[in-house]
């Protein structure tokens, strides 16, 4: 070799990622320039040291979230994409409040809203006005489809109460899924269900009918009996399942917009599949 | 769907060296291993996207290094105080050196190499990968993980040797 191999050259030596000729030349070249040598030795001081360095972590035991991270089922929240969901959740949240608001303001004689208010708390509140932002949903009323076997595991981690799905298809509704949503307190989950279209009714209505279940841990574990309220054309009835041997506390609200006695058969069916009933 | 078994088993296997290159990027233990905890969370929400044929190591310090990055460009979003050419000296300064028991110097001296330089000296001298895998981890051409590495292994030696003679990194990183 007549021409000093540049840094580049001398680097990809060390790393073995020469072919044959040039390898040959890069050695014969350092035999005859013990600058370049030196050079080089110390490079590759440089990366051995490294080495000796953090060598050590391989050998430390593995931490255990880590290997917990690798075995747990069901799906991954990602941190990242977790808070953009609770954002965008968020903005829904305050958007369909003020919508709401709005509604019940309009559409209701002023004692109305604030017997929910003073009877059920305002997560009964929040319950209706998170059915009406999702109900009108035509492409993602849910976050995670009902046939996603994991569903009813998400939410039930997430919200530290059983989330059971409701089989309510015995009442004509078919679970389409859930969604997380924030509450004042934490995170609760809504739950929803569509009328199912009997054969040869296409096209009978472009809206189907749909009812929601919303779930949180309750502010009081203190078990209440049925409450029913109506907001305009929104029925709710809710109630709050106390504390038993295999479950914590469990407040419920079922909303649509049906009638009292359509939408009471659908809490019935709710109260005697709850989780917490043996 | 869930990822399979076999797959979380290639995970559990890579871990150790995960946490390594984690180490060495970070240099605090435990926002290393945080690293390394999204990377594996990444690594099984999107398990079906990997080609058994590939190394999982490589895909998943590919994973980890877009990760870290994510986390750097949230850092900058928030932090006025990073400069715009994304070198600061001081964000990748160790915070907690002395605690992977790296001697301060090269602890020292390796955050003060740029990042694309640290990670592709790193992943070709402590990982021990290829120029043709560094540079798909990366996602660069193979010449530049060449040219990298050599100014890599040129500064180290310089701040080692207490010449700070590192041009400032806005100069360096056009050559590159």
């Amino acid at each position: 070799m007549n021409t000093a191999p540049d840094d580049t050259l001398l680097s990809a030596w060390i790393d073995g990622e020469l072919p044959p000729e040039r390898r040959a030349e890069v050695e014969s070249w350092l035999r005859d320039h013990p600058d370049d040598a030196a050079r080089v030795r110390a490079w590759t001081a440089d990366a051995r040291s490294l080495r000796s360095a953090l060598d050590p972590v391989l050998d430390e035991a593995v931490p255990a979230p880590l290997t917990q991270t690798v075995w747990r089922k069901g799906p991954v929240v990602m941190p990242n994409l977790a808070w953009a969901r609770w954002a965008a959740a968020l903005a829904l949240f305050v958007l369909g409040g003020a919508v709401g608001a709005a509604l019940t303001w309009r559409l209701q004689p002023a004692p109305a809203g604030s017997a929910v208010l003073a009877s059920g708390g305002g997560w009964v509140q929040r319950a209706a006005v998170a059915h009406s932002v999702y109900v009108p949903e035509v492409r993602h009323p849910v976050e995670v489809k009902a046939q996603e076997e994991h569903l009813s595991r998400w939410l039930t981690r997430r919200l530290d109460v059983p989330v059971k799905l409701f089989d309510l298809r015995e009442q004509g509704f078919e679970l389409i899924g859930g969604r997380l949503l924030p509450d004042a307190a934490g995170p609760s989950a809504q739950l929803m269900y569509q009328a199912v279209t009997p054969p040869g009714a296409v096209g009978a209505s472009a809206k189907p009918e749909r009812v929601t279940v919303y779930l949180r841990k309750p502010d009081d574990a203190t078990p209440a009996a049925f409450r029913y309220e109506r907001q305009g054309e929104l029925g709710l009835f809710y109630w709050v399942e106390g504390k038993s041997a295999n479950s914590g506390p469990t407040g419920y609200a079922l909303v649509g917009a049906l009638p009292r006695d359509k939408l009471l058969a659908l809490a019935e069916a709710i109260y005697r599949q709850d989780p917490s009933r043996p | 769907m869930d990822a399979p078994t076999a797959f979380r088993q290639q995970l559990l296997g890579v871990i150790p060296r995960l946490r390594r290159y984690a180490r060495s990027l970070v240099f605090d233990s435990h926002a290393a291993d945080d690293l390394v905890q999204t990377a594996l969370e990444r690594a099984l929400a999107h398990w079906h996207q990997f080609d058994q044929r590939r190394d999982i190591l490589v895909w998943t310090i590919s994973i980890a290094h877009n990760a870290y990055m994510d986390d750097r460009r949230r850092h900058a979003r928030a932090s006025l105080i990073e400069r715009s050419d994304g070198f600061d000296p001081d964000a990748s300064q160790p915070a907690a050196p002395t605690d992977i028991g790296l001697q301060l110097d090269l602890a020292k001296a390796l955050g003060r190499l740029s990042l694309e330089q640290r990670e592709a000296l790193l992943l070709v001298t402590l990982e021990q990968l290829s120029y043709a895998e560094c540079a798909e981890a990366l996602r660069i051409p193979i010449g530049t993980v060449m040219s990298r590495v050599s100014r890599a292994r040129i500064a180290l030696r310089a701040l080692l040797d207490g010449k700070d003679a590192m041009p400032p990194a806005g100069t360096l990183r056009r050559v590159i």
